[in-house]
């Protein structure tokens, strides 16, 4: 590994007790042109933990214009940026990797991993993280996003119904770019990492809940509220949707001796969600997007789907916008059945990830309706949750015994 | 020179989680179209092996042989026979299947030899004494070792046979042809140790000892696993353990529980011995629809070392072998199983599985659900999975060897050579033939036998108590009806600790109820299960809650020769149940 330090005192300045300051990692990197964001965050850690020596890590070859105390106060340590995900700005392998590497050489007892934009993490936030870090039993912390109820879409419909229903753990964002970890939690992702890297698949993404889970460590949620988070610079939903969907699909693959013993968490307290600044949506184009989807792969969804399903798609495809509602168990069991084909091999893995993208498009001005008509988003996404939860022996029941003549 | 390379199995004990797969190269698939399987073509049919859910293949004998015991009769320890590759390609072979995460089992016939071997022909032309003579027993007459019963008596009147060329007799447990190696000699077990560490080096991760119960010999004994043979087999272990990780060795002896158990030693022996007194009963408690030829075998079966294992099978590619029952029920299983004379051998019933079950899928599920759910690690024999039939009309056990019937096209997919070329012609009668029986069918038929035999490896596989855990049999008063539960604590002390189970159990065990009904009607059954008060059973294929454990008798009701695994929870939640937290 490639490390130098900012200061020539490169002695520990942590001790190994989880009451010091976490190693900060910062993921993303701080190019000449975001020297105030960089200087930001360095001056938001500083307020954090006042009075305290904080290692901060970060890519590339940076300064800061920070006044640096001789003893206490941000330092810097730089590493060798890994290469970024493909699709999004989300934390991959080799960042894991990079952070266990720089946690083990710097011994200390936790990691806190920021993402892009660390600088809106605010140092009430990072003290929330620390806290939690600071309690011997927490192995994972993971913010809970305060985010405008149309946005993190893909997490509501997939990601946290998924996550919560067949891992019985209810953090509501588990694919966070901000990660507090344990040291033992940390290596344990590496050596997950690690496989991807082999496989030169350094971008490939990790599932730090699903890890987690499976080692039973203790996991906490931390309330973030502030933070801005970076949207994929050319937004191509159906690459994003594959990439993130293909890698959880993979990873429950691996994991399905793990999660059909797991029982279902217990629900969420309800955070609240911003009114959206997005533009609206033009629900018309979404679901002319569907019903044409409807038409064209019809061969596709009829060999993953069971007729119950292709039932309801048939009602739904019929459906004006303004009265276009998808049952949250309808959604459900469709996301079961892709997983389920994705395991089987049924098509080629591409074409099955492809294949799903006009349904949760259907499913995402479904949300929207039901969001402005009947319920709040918050109330939606519990629901959502509900849903999956109650229909997770569905999935089990056809993963065990996947034959195509089921209701 | 061979770069010792490390095995492929990363936990020690991963013999006891596998689901074992034995197959002929020769018989399963031929890349070149000279009408033999080969390794190139074994490679070729690896996804279907990854696929169907197979975690360790075991080959049987592919080195150079005169093949007239199917290649038990070795000429070479360290090559392979021309028909079947050539040793690049079995490396090949070796790590595709590791890419594959399946380990590979390999056969070492180390009792005997060829008489076509180097070392036979070598000793028989050597003067008596001399150090290349003593690789084999010789006598002057054919007086000792008197006691010593004949194991191929069909075709063989003794263990000795008269060599011309050395002018003595020569000492043989199978075929006259298979000279018997002389253990006594320490010479003979360096050379075994080479080759095997010939194997090894390559990465392979274990071998089935073929016959290890007859290695040493001593007059005035039965000469079935003298202590002498024992210290063979501790020294070939030590020298295992002493080089390499993680590699396995399966011992092929054919004796009663209790005379099994030497085998396993302290751990020190084999990790792994077939159970063959089970095998037969299995049949004998299906024929007779009764649990108790089952239970009493499994009461007699005693406790093994922790890191020891049971391998256990349905078929094989030997007879049915009934040494191991009573003369009567010997006669039983021969007239239950062998309506025609020919499938007789050796006292013995050369048939597959599916012939023998009438090819009744039913009986065929109920079986293999006991296979996969019995202790010990289960053992498929190739074709088995699709039901494929059997040619009695061919010699010896060679009926049971025919080639694997992929698809209904020529040679059944096996190979584009003249029909007339193959080792032994494809099975092509209505019933059985591969026009009717197929891989390619059975893929594309979603109700099928391979299918329904995938499902259930891969639900097996997803709970380590089936290849781990304890199991203790119930003794409901239905006898037709047999159940026992297999339990797992990952933290327990004592593998062959049966108490533990229990509605305080704690979340990381595994507890699993199997019923199973052996008879042709439907059978009502009721269960103390008083100690599991509390705990919901989960039909485990369909994930179907059944009605919570109380301290009334648990009744259930099979239909005809069907069975349950009922995984026996404390926190199944019902949809719409508040669910708990695990963080």
């Amino acid at each position: 590994m490639t490390m130098t330090t900012s200061t020539s005192e490169t002695e520990a300045v942590h001790s190994s007790t989880r009451s010091a300051a976490p190693l900060i990692v910062l993921t993303a990197p701080f190019g000449q042109e975001a020297q105030g964001s960089l200087d930001e965050t360095l001056a938001h850690l500083e307020s954090a933990w006042p009075g305290e020596s904080i290692l901060v890590a970060t890519a590339g070859d940076v300064t800061s214009t920070q006044p640096s105390a001789s003893t206490f106060g941000p330092r810097l340590v730089t590493y060798a940026q890994p290469r970024v995900s493909a699709a999004a700005p989300l934390l991959t392998a080799a960042n894991f990797i990079m952070a266990a590497e720089l946690v083990k050489e710097l011994n200390t007892p936790t990691c806190l991993m920021l993402g892009a934009e660390a600088q809106t993490v605010t140092p009430e936030v990072l003290r929330a993280f620390a806290n939690a870090l600071s309690q011997e039993a927490v192995d994972l912390a993971l913010p809970c996003y305060h985010l405008g109820s149309r946005d993190g879409l893909v997490n509501t419909a997939m990601l946290y119904p998924l996550t919560r229903a067949l891992y019985g753990a209810s953090p509501r964002f588990p694919l966070a770019t901000d990660l507090g970890l344990s040291a033992r939690n940390l290596q344990r992702l590496a050596l997950s990492a690690r496989k991807f890297i082999h496989a030169d698949q350094e971008d490939a993404l990790l599932w730090p809940v699903a890890e987690a889970a499976a080692a039973n460590f203790s996991i906490v949620e931390v309330d973030a509220p502030g933070r801005i988070l970076t949207q994929p610079a050319a937004p191509d939903l159906n690459a994003l949707l594959s990439h993130v969907l293909g890698s959880l699909f993979a990873d429950i693959e691996a994991r399905a001796a793990h999660w059909q013993r797991t029982r279902i968490a217990k629900p969420q307290t309800p955070v609240f969600l911003h009114p959206s600044t997005e533009p609206e949506h033009d629900a018309a184009s979404l679901v002319s997007a569907f019903q044409l989807a409807y038409y064209n792969l019809q061969e596709i969804w009829a060999i993953v789907l069971p007729p119950t399903s292709l039932l309801g798609l048939k009602r739904l495809a019929q459906l004006s916008p303004a009265d276009f509602v998808m049952p949250d168990s309808l959604w459900a069991r469709i996301v079961y059945d892709f997983i389920l084909a994705y395991h089987m091999r049924i098509i080629n893995r591409g074409h099955l990830l492809g294949a799903l993208t006009p349904l949760y498009l259907a499913w995402v001005v479904s949300h929207f309706n039901i969001t402005a008509k009947q319920s709040s988003p918050m109330a939606h996404r519990e629901a959502v949750a509900v849903a999956f939860e109650a229909d997770k022996s569905y999935l089990v029941s056809r993963w065990r015994s996947p034959d195509r003549f089921n209701p | 020179m061979n770069v010792k390379k490390a095995g492929s199995a990363n936990d020690p004990l991963w013999y006891k989680d596998a689901v074992i797969y034995e197959l002929h190269v020769r018989a399963f698939q031929d890349s070149n179209s000279d009408g033999i399987g080969d390794f190139p073509g074994l490679i070729s049919r690896l996804d279907y092996l990854q696929d169907l859910g197979v975690t360790c293949i075991w080959l049987l004998p592919f080195f150079p042989s005169p093949l007239r015991d199917d290649g038990y009769d070795i000429a070479d320890y360290t090559s392979v026979n021309p028909s079947y590759g050539t040793l690049d390609d079995f490396k090949r072979f070796l790590d595709a299947a590791h890419q594959r995460n399946m380990q590979v089992l390999i056969e070492l016939v180390i009792n005997h030899t060829s008489d076509q071997h180097p070392w036979f022909q070598r000793a028989r032309h050597a003067p008596p004494g001399s150090p290349e003579r003593d690789f084999y027993v010789w006598s002057n007459d054919n007086q000792l070792y008197k006691e010593v019963r004949i194991i191929f008596s069909d075709t063989e009147k003794s263990n000795w046979c008269w060599d011309e060329v050395a002018g003595s007799y020569y000492w043989h447990r199978f075929f006259f042809h298979q000279p018997d190696l002389n253990f006594d000699n320490p010479a003979v077990l360096n050379e075994i140790l080479v080759a095997m560490r010939f194997w090894l080096d390559l990465g392979v991760d274990g071998f089935r000892l073929d016959a290890i119960p007859y290695l040493v010999e001593r007059d005035g004994t039965t000469c079935d696993g003298l202590p002498e043979t024992h210290a063979i087999v501790k020294a070939i272990r030590a020298a295992i353990d002493e080089g390499y990780e993680n590699r396995m060795v399966l011992a092929e002896a054919n004796q009663p529980p209790s005379q099994l158990l030497p085998y396993f030693a302290e751990g020190d022996e084999c990790h792994m011995a077939f159970h063959f007194p089970l095998m037969p009963r299995i049949y004998l408690a299906l024929r007779q629809e009764d649990r108790k030829p089952i239970t009493e075998i499994m009461a007699q079966t005693p406790p093994i070392p922790a890191i020891c294992q049971w391998g256990l099978f349905l078929r094989n590619h030997d007879e049915l072998t009934l040494e191991m029952v009573t003369g009567d029920e010997r006669d039983y299983l021969q007239f239950a199983y062998s309506a025609d004379p020919r499938m007789i051998i050796n006292s013995g019933i050369r048939r597959r599985l599916a012939p023998l079950l009438d090819n009744n899928r039913r009986r065929i599920e109920l079986l293999n659900s006991l296979l996969l759910s019995f202790p010990g690690t289960p053992i498929f024999y190739y074709g088995d999975e699709i039901g494929m039939g059997d040619n009695i009309y061919l010699g010896d056990r060679n009926g049971v060897r025919t080639p694997m019937q992929w698809s209904p096209d020529r040679n059944a997919g096996f190979s584009r050579a003249d029909p007339a070329r193959l080792y032994f012609p494809v099975i092509m009668d209505p019933i059985w033939g591969y026009q009717a029986i197929n891989v390619e069918a059975q893929l594309s038929e979603q109700s099928s036998l391979l299918h329904w035999t995938r499902n259930m490896i891969a639900l097996r596989k997803m709970f380590r108590v089936f290849g781990r855990g304890t199991t203790e049999f119930l003794e409901p008063e239905n006898r037709k009806v047999l159940a026992y539960i297999r339990h797992y604590d990952p933290d327990s002390a004592s593998v062959n600790d049966t108490s533990a189970a229990s509605a305080s159990s704690g979340d990381s065990t595994e507890t699993i109820l199997c019923c199973a009904n052996l008879s042709r009607f439907a059978q009502p059954v009721a269960l103390d299960l008083s100690r599991f008060i509390g705990m919901v059973p989960i039909e485990m294929l369909g994930y179907v809650p059944f009605p919570t454990i109380t301290d009334q008798p648990y009744t259930l009701t099979l239909s005809p020769y069907s069975f349950f695994w009922l995984e026996l929870s404390s926190q199944y939640g019902s949809p719409g149940q508040q669910p708990q937290q695990t963080s």
